[in-house]
């Protein structure tokens, strides 16, 4: 190779024109194409050190690139999925606030506040607060807070629930605790509540039965079997 | 979020960003200790402890996690609920029946005031041990129950 004083290289012009190809085929992404067109030069001068320079770098910046698209593509999928499940949360959360303290009116006048889950503190506020509002917004005279399903309580909480119970009393209404079962007596009892005026029963069957039969409801519909058959009647 | 095959790992960390996350994870709580060989009881116990706690962040912390894991060494399931937010000012005043950490909450006032004030005490009355750091801008409160 000569390094002539003037350093002139000659250069065909189907070399520089593949060359110009090659860089108008990197600038709109097409890497691929742009580096076989500049594969094909087989000479070997200061030309071809800018070929493989110039190929170089295009090979570089198409992996570049694609490793770019690939982690943006991922961050998008990511973040749609992040989208989905944050509006699905937003959905739960929703539907869990109500579902904690429901309040069923089965019986003209009679509400049901059917007691399921974990009851801490917080919650316990909640369902008096749920209960008493809707004892005076629906003229209640009775409200059976059935526990069936809660084994465990803090004391504390427990001392709570009794005195919702008292609370509904003060508001004119009468306030049945249903299905206590051994460890929550247990509980009530160790800490001495005071279980006066609160009546308690075995089932929601039996709190219901007893409104009945105290508001001689029972015995008008003793004909249509209603108080025998455990079906809820329709309000 | 969809809790992976709970047998087959030793602890959870859930995030606690509202209300149905406290539920979320008070449910998932005692699922884990009994799945940890905590009595059911006892382990109904432990998700009250949950609840209260992650309340407690909802209530007060400006975000923070719950964490049940499985302490094999000391043979305990253990509560860690971390938040970050301001620390607890007066925490046996916070722990006594009735009160925040201002002091005793009115009881016209429990559901504004954001519960009964027996949060904490129910945490310490549940659990076997309880203890409470604060670090740079948040706090840890770590009840613990022995595998007995």
């Amino acid at each position: 190779m000569d390094h002539s004083e003037e350093s002139h290289v000659k250069v065909t012009s189907e070399r520089l024109q593949s060359v110009i190809e090659a860089l108008s085929y990197a600038s709109v992404d097409e890497f691929e194409s742009c580096l076989e067109l500049l594969g094909r030069s087989t000479e070997k001068d200061e030309f071809s050190e800018l070929e493989t320079a110039f190929a170089i770098f295009v090979r570089e910046l198409g992996e570049a690139k694609s490793e770019l698209n690939r982690s943006l593509a991922k961050q998008e999928a990511v973040n749609r999925e992040l989208e989905g499940k944050l509006e699905t949360i937003e959905m739960q959360q929703a539907a869990i606030r109500e579902l904690s303290t429901p309040i069923i009116e089965v019986w003209a006048g009679v509400l049901c506040l059917p007691v399921v889950g974990v009851v801490d503190s917080q919650r316990s506020a909640e369902m008096t607060e749920t209960l008493l509002e809707t004892i005076v917004a629906k003229q209640a005279r009775m409200a059976i807070v059935d526990i069936t399903g809660i084994d465990v309580m803090d004391t504390k909480t427990a001392d709570h629930f009794i005195k919702m119970a008292r609370a509904v009393r003060l508001l004119g209404a009468e306030c049945i605790v249903s299905g206590i079962n051994p460890g929550i007596a247990q509980t009530l009892t160790h800490i001495g509540v005071d279980l006066t005026g609160v009546r308690t029963l075995r089932s929601l069957r039996d709190a219901l039965q007893l409104y009945l039969r105290e508001t001689e409801q029972l015995v008008v519909q003793q004909h249509t079997a209603f108080a025998r058959s455990s079906r809820a009647p329709e309000v | 979020m969809v809790p992976e095959t709970l047998t087959s790992v030793r602890g959870k960390q859930l995030p606690i960003r509202g209300r149905g996350d406290v539920v979320v994870a008070s449910s998932l709580a005692s699922r884990l200790a009994r799945d940890f060989g905590l009595a059911p009881r006892r382990a109904k116990e432990l998700a009250i402890v949950v609840s209260e706690l992650a309340s407690n962040i909802v209530k007060h912390g400006i975000r923070g996690e719950i964490a049940i894991v499985l302490d094999a060494a000391r043979g305990e399931v253990v509560v860690e609920a971390s938040d970050v937010g301001p620390p607890i000012r007066d925490l046996p005043l916070a722990m006594t029946d009735g009160c925040d950490d201002r002091g005793p909450i009115d009881p016209a006032h429990f559901l504004r005031r954001g519960g009964l004030g027996t949060g904490l005490g129910a945490v310490a009355r549940l659990a076997d041990r309880v203890e409470y750091r604060e670090e740079e801008g948040g706090k840890t409160i770590t009840a613990r129950f022995l595998l007995r």
